[in-house]
């Protein structure tokens, strides 16, 4: 199973796009192994800011920050399919 | 020989009088002379002494670990054992110290960006609010 995070805070606009954009990523790869969730900073902030974040929206993948910033779509939708096709450790993709 | 009564020599070093008198009632300096007047009067040893003990605390040390090093410093060859193992006993407490700080550092710029970037209200005030 993937992680990913998409840190989010009130009051911040783009994040309301982010979450709407990783959502829609992940629903046309439509992959079970991708699992989301949207993280309140205010309500985790010790966990944001163990992770890096510094800003919001920033997305964060198996618990590692993979973007401080929004990405684009097409980096985001790459960046996916890449954890998805990477071997797992008993030698079979993720 | 240099001879300083306290107020001088409270100038000159950066503490003050009542810290100076403290040290030498918990003996971290031994029994200052005294002039005919009964006025204390410091020599160059207790200002040695003294900046020693200012240089150490300046490291973080307790006046507990100083009064150590201040019995360390009376025969070096025989206490660096001691002497670094009570340093880097200090140097992890600082690193442990910055490690927080830089947690601290990491919040606030983000608190600080949460609250540019945020509409109404400010997240700052929030999370002080709400905050353990």
């Amino acid at each position: 199973m993937i992680k990913v995070e998409l840190f989010a805070a009130p009051g911040c606009d783009r994040c309301a796009k982010a979450r709407k954009e990783l959502q829609g990523i992940i629903e046309t790869i439509g992959d079970d192994r991708l699992a989301w969730r949207a993280v309140e900073v205010l309500d985790e902030i010790d966990y944001a800011v163990a992770l890096g974040v510094l800003s919001t929206p920033a997305i964060a993948i198996d618990g590692e920050l993979v973007f401080a910033a929004l990405p684009s779509k097409k980096q985001l939708r790459r960046v996916l399919k890449e954890r998805l096709a990477r071997p797992s450790t008993d030698g079979h993709a993720v | 020989m240099s001879a300083y009564q306290i107020g001088e020599l409270s100038k000159r070093i950066g503490m003050s009088a009542d810290t100076l008198r403290y040290y030498e009632k918990i003996r971290l300096l031994p029994p200052v002379a005294r002039n005919t007047s009964g006025v204390r009067v410091y020599d160059d040893q207790d200002v040695s002494r003294l900046n020693f003990i200012r240089r150490a605390q300046r490291m973080n040390f307790t006046l507990a670990e100083i009064r150590k090093l201040l019995e360390m410093r009376e025969d070096p060859q025989n206490v660096r054992t001691d002497v670094r193992a009570l340093m880097q006993k200090k140097l992890l407490e600082v690193e442990e110290q910055l490690e927080e700080l830089n947690t601290l550092r990491n919040e606030m710029r983000l608190l600080i960006n949460l609250c540019r970037g945020a509409e109404d209200g400010c997240p700052i005030i929030e999370d002080i609010d709400h905050g353990e």
